[in-house]
């Protein structure tokens, strides 16, 4: 039984990281309907950044904060010279031209970094905290705390500000946001700053707990991805119930069935939602199968 | 009309020309084995520029289609003792098979969906390929897979050559001639506007299922002869690197285009090769140099050529002679000849 309560809590855990990816994955998606499919790229950009300020002898939590500085301004100069340019581009170019980001992101990666990997120390000491017998790393108390911080951050940026306005007004309608002195481009832009923030921030929280290595994005990416279709794309509640929940399942599954197969459970997932119910759990009714 | 059959035919003779006398030209092993591996991987190439360039739709997981055939039949030749020419048929018949229910499942699907879950799909075969280690051999492989050896065609590198380079001419025809026919004019309808199609009574997803099934069958063919050309076999090779190759090929070529895709690996290859000459030459290029240059390949021809390598060049060469007047009446031509 303690057993079982272990792995839900490393369930939450992990699952807390790929919510926080799918919002990334949605917040882009709202603002412009363009997934960056390199959004797994800025994840481990962020942890191998900060692991390479570290070993410059620069203190953590500063080396922390460059590192996402150095992400978000990746995310947006992605926005400005590639994404942005091609905006007239058919879905089919803008999924290829996504891609071929992330792989030359991972390319670059493996110049600087090698292919070997490299672990990051927790913020805050190795002993576990044990709870009941169910024993929690401190560092998963830390992963919890930037996940809630961060979407705490989405929630008031996007319901109680102006800007949070001005992105939903871009969403809805750009052409009429436009006309009310709202740029969609420059939303888009910020979109893009945003997602690529939070997204290195949550590859540096999970990277103590795994190890982090230049191919390490593409994975956190496409669990992200499944989360944001499980959710229902386009909606941020939706997508961090869906991260949660795939955590859980995944961290189950590995756990009860066998941890070689932990990897396909999201795929599974992802496919058993696009065919059951495209919309995802909380999607609306339009963005459905087409609605790219 | 007769202008397009003429270049058509002229393409063709040009191509069967550089085939049959590309071992004589450059007759070292080597160049040979280069030869066989970018045949197979045109016939993958080719019949994923079905899949993009006819039903405008994408597969990130033409790899998994692959590594189905290969296994297949090493499976069956290394493990049943069954020939490798019907182990070679069953790697065509089976991906076709899960290429059809794969379409019909995901057949609603367009853009990021069906990107998505073509390349979770890809990711599954592989995972399948590595866990089901009792047929698979798992992680370590698979050794010994015999030769194809048919009145000695198969042990040597260069009746290999000719064996997959005769493979490639046929998938090249079929696909040409699908290009050109009702069929393949419905294919170009459905591209520009599904909405179009439909109300001019084009079945679309009948349509988008075909080339999907045609390109698994035409990855798992390649597949099967990579197996018995190797002789061994590992998941590696199966898995998304690989499929973002292929994509690279067809994206470099030309999306619309099937001589594109040929282009395609023709250049992908040759860049891979150099690659590989020249980290041996500077061990500072540590690591996946290729996937640096791919993913730059992507995005500058997205953004700058988004027609591709092929249909550009036809179009230069075609710029000589061609005034106002005459990019007019090419257009009439081609609005006869779809009509």
């Amino acid at each position: 039984m303690t057993e079982f309560f272990q792995y839900i809590v490393n369930g939450f855990v992990v699952g807390g990281v790929y919510a926080i990816v799918a919002v990334g994955f949605v917040t882009i998606y709202n603002v412009s309907r363009v997934i960056n499919l390199a959004q797994g790229e800025f994840l481990m950009l962020g942890s191998m950044l900060t692991v390479s300020f570290i070993s410059m002898q620069v203190p953590y939590g500063v080396a922390m904060l460059l590192a996402i500085l150095m992400v978000t301004g990746l995310g947006i100069l992605m926005q400005k010279y590639v994404v942005g340019v091609a905006r007239q581009a058919t879905p089919l170019s803008l999924i290829i031209l996504t891609i071929g980001v992330s792989i030359l992101i991972r390319g670059i990666a493996s110049q600087i970094w090698g292919k070997d990997s490299y672990s990051l120390e927790p913020l805050t000491g190795n002993e576990p905290l044990a709870i009941g017998g169910v024993s929690i790393a401190r560092q998963s108390v830390w992963i919890v705390l930037s996940v809630l911080v961060i979407l705490i951050f989405l929630w008031y940026l996007m319901e109680k500000t102006m800007i949070g306005k001005k992105i939903k007004a871009c969403s809805v309608n750009p052409l009429a946001a436009r006309l009310m002195g709202v740029s969609p481009p420059r939303m888009t832009m910020l979109a893009f700053a945003i997602s690529a923030a939070t997204g290195a921030l949550a590859g540096i929280v999970i990277a103590p707990l795994s190890v982090t290595s230049y191919d390490a994005g593409i994975l956190l990416g496409i669990k992200g991805f499944s989360a944001a279709i499980f959710g229902g794309l386009g909606s941020p509640i939706g997508a961090t119930v869906a991260g949660l929940l795939l955590g859980l399942m995944e961290s189950l599954g590995a756990g009860l069935i066998s941890s070689g197969v932990k990897d396909a459970i999201a795929f599974l997932v992802l496919i058993a939602v696009l065919l059951i119910r495209p919309t995802g759990l909380f999607g609306e009714r339009n963005v459905g199968k087409g609605g790219l | 009309m007769p202008g397009r059959v003429k270049t058509f035919r002229k393409d063709l003779l040009a191509y069967l020309l550089i085939v049959v006398l590309f071992p004589f030209l450059l007759s070292d092993d080597y160049y040979h084995s280069v030869g066989v591996i970018v045949g197979l991987h045109a016939i993958v190439a080719i019949g994923l520029g079905l899949v993009m360039g006819l039903a405008g739709q994408i597969s990130l997981g033409q790899a998994g289609f692959w590594g189905i055939g290969a296994y297949t039949s090493a499976v069956l030749s290394a493990k049943y003792g069954i020939s490798p020419v019907l182990g070679i048929l069953a790697g065509a018949i089976v991906p076709g098979i899960v290429a059809f229910f794969v379409a019909r499942a995901i057949a609603g699907l367009q853009g990021y969906y069906l990107a998505m879950a073509t390349l979770a799909f890809g990711y599954i075969v592989q995972i399948g390929i590595t866990e089901w280690e009792s047929v698979t051999g798992g992680a370590n492989g698979m050794i010994s897979i015999p030769s194809l050896d048919v009145f000695g065609i198969g042990t040597s590198e260069v009746s290999m050559y000719y064996l997959v380079w005769g493979v490639v001419t046929l998938v090249l025809l079929f696909s040409l001639n699908i290009m050109n026919s009702r069929v393949g004019r419905a294919y170009r309808a459905i591209h520009k506007s599904e909405i179009a199609a439909t109300s001019m009574g084009i079945h679309v997803a009948h349509f988008k299922l075909g080339a999907f099934v045609a390109s698994g069958m035409f990855a798992g063919i390649s597949g099967a002869l990579y197996a018995h050309y190797m002789g061994i076999l590992d998941p590696q090779p199966f898995g998304l690197h690989e499929s973002i190759k292929f994509l690279t090929m067809v994206v470099i070529g030309g999306m619309s285009s099937i001589w594109g895709a040929l282009i395609g690996a023709v250049i992908i290859n040759a860049i891979s090769e150099v690659l590989l000459v020249l980290s041996e030459h500077f061990p500072w290029l540590k690591g996946d140099i290729d996937t640096i240059v791919f993913g730059a390949i992507l995005v500058a021809i997205i953004m700058f050529m988004p027609e591709g390598l092929v249909p550009r060049l036809r179009s230069w060469a075609k710029k000589p002679k061609s005034s106002v007047r005459a990019a007019n009446r090419s257009e009439k031509a081609e609005m006869e000849t779809v009509a």
